[in-house]
């Protein structure tokens, strides 16, 4: 769990509960830019925003359009708008009061901590010796390995497998046809599994899908989600 | 079983150890003459961390009991240490004991965190029951200083 505070050492409510947990490893950052670096390195189930509900919902969908697949709350210090509560919804990010009574804030943080246990996959063994290709996303990204396959003409099925789950990316002829990943679908879980950097892959030649949720080529899907991920670098550097 | 003061102090200590090596990275930057370029960006990250450090290191090593051994060479190299630039102008002196001093306080904070790890691992091998158990223990049944 990450947790980004800009004052950790005297706002540290929430801190105090989560550190009861033993199980949860906790990592305390102070900015947005220091968030998306530990965000790259992709060992986090959630993310908790700690501050006032403007300025803490403005970090949040910032993060959100980076890492579409994360599960992020705010935890806000001050009183909760409607239009907050709007923006918060349509990103998908969980709203969480800094309630004066400890009772109700341990509550609302355990709840947010068991949905993570629920959301998060374990990365299944089961690599069939038949597959052909197998690796490691440490040693090669998922950009590049499709980079590969689809310069290659490939058709088949590449299976991703990490701590957050597994997703899986079709292609057809060197073109991505199909990518799953939960409840994502199409560029869009494409453009998830992109920023991958842990985890571990097959191939499966010759399995076709009969969906198709992506119609661009491999080259503007490349273009594209590279351009997004030097956007995400670009954070890390402010 | 997990010890909340304990928990605590190492959070703690870690936030502050955190901020002492971001600290150093800079200083280290601002010594380096084959690096003439310090940006404002720089200057700003280096501003921000002092800023956080002025307002907890007395905090923090009141809360680790270390205040009286550690405050002062905080201070000292905080008030030496005002920009990047500024620290690039030190006198060899002064660059020296700011070494001296950042080097007290980061070791001395070091050895906290290690003995706090230490504790969390012992206590993390009882339960309850074996951790009551034994301040009972040593409170009723300690054997009494024999005088020589």
């Amino acid at each position: 769990m990450l947790i980004l505070n800009a004052d950790p050492v005297f706002e540290d409510r929430a801190l105090a509960i989560l550190d009861e947990n033993g199980e949860l490893d906790i990592q305390v950052v102070r900015n947005l830019s220091e968030a998306v670096s530990a965000l790259i390195g992709e060992n986090f189930d959630g993310l908790i925003i700690e501050g006032e509900a403007r300025l803490a919902l403005e970090q949040a969908t910032n993060v959100r359009q980076h890492f579409p697949s994360l599960t992020i709350a705010c935890l806000l210090y001050d009183r909760r708008g409607s239009e907050i509560e709007a923006i918060a919804r349509e990103q998908n990010i969980e709203l969480l009061s800094m309630t004066r009574s400890h009772r109700r804030l341990q509550g609302s943080l355990k709840r947010f901590v068991q949905s993570l246990d629920s959301n998060a996959g374990t990365a299944a063994e089961g690599i069939d010796p038949c597959h052909s290709l197998i690796g490691n996303l440490n040693q090669f990204s998922a950009a590049e390995i499709l980079q590969m396959s689809c310069l290659s003409q490939r058709s088949g099925r590449f299976t991703f497998k990490s701590g957050r789950g597994n997703s899986e990316i079709y292609l057809q002829q060197g073109a991505v046809r199909h990518a799953i990943f939960g409840s994502l679908e199409g560029e869009a879980a494409v453009a998830e599994i992109f920023r991958w950097r842990q985890g571990r892959f097959y191939f499966e030649e010759g399995i076709i899908s009969q969906e198709q949720t992506v119609n661009r080529p491999w080259a503007h899907l490349l273009i594209d989600n590279l351009q997004k991920l030097d956007e995400t670098l670009e954070l890390v550097s402010v | 079983m997990r010890d909340k003061v304990l928990e605590t102090k190492l959070r703690l200590v870690s936030l502050q150890l955190e901020n002492w090596k971001k600290l150093h990275d800079l200083i280290t930057y601002g010594l380096d003459k084959a690096k003439p370029i310090i940006s404002s960006e720089q200057e700003r990250q280096f501003t921000e961390i002092r800023s956080n450090l002025l307002q907890e290191t007395e905090y923090i090593l009141r809360e680790l009991n270390i205040v009286a051994e550690v405050s002062g060479k905080a201070m000292s190299v905080l008030q030496r240490g005002v920009s990047v630039r500024g620290v690039r102008d030190l006198t060899s002196d002064e660059i020296r004991r700011l070494e001296t001093d950042w080097n007290a306080a980061f070791t001395r904070l070091g050895l906290m965190q290690g003995q706090l790890k230490a504790r969390r691992r012992e206590l993390a091998e009882q339960s309850v029951f074996d951790y009551y158990w034994s301040q009972l223990r040593n409170r009723y049944f300690r054997r009494p200083a024999t005088a020589h």
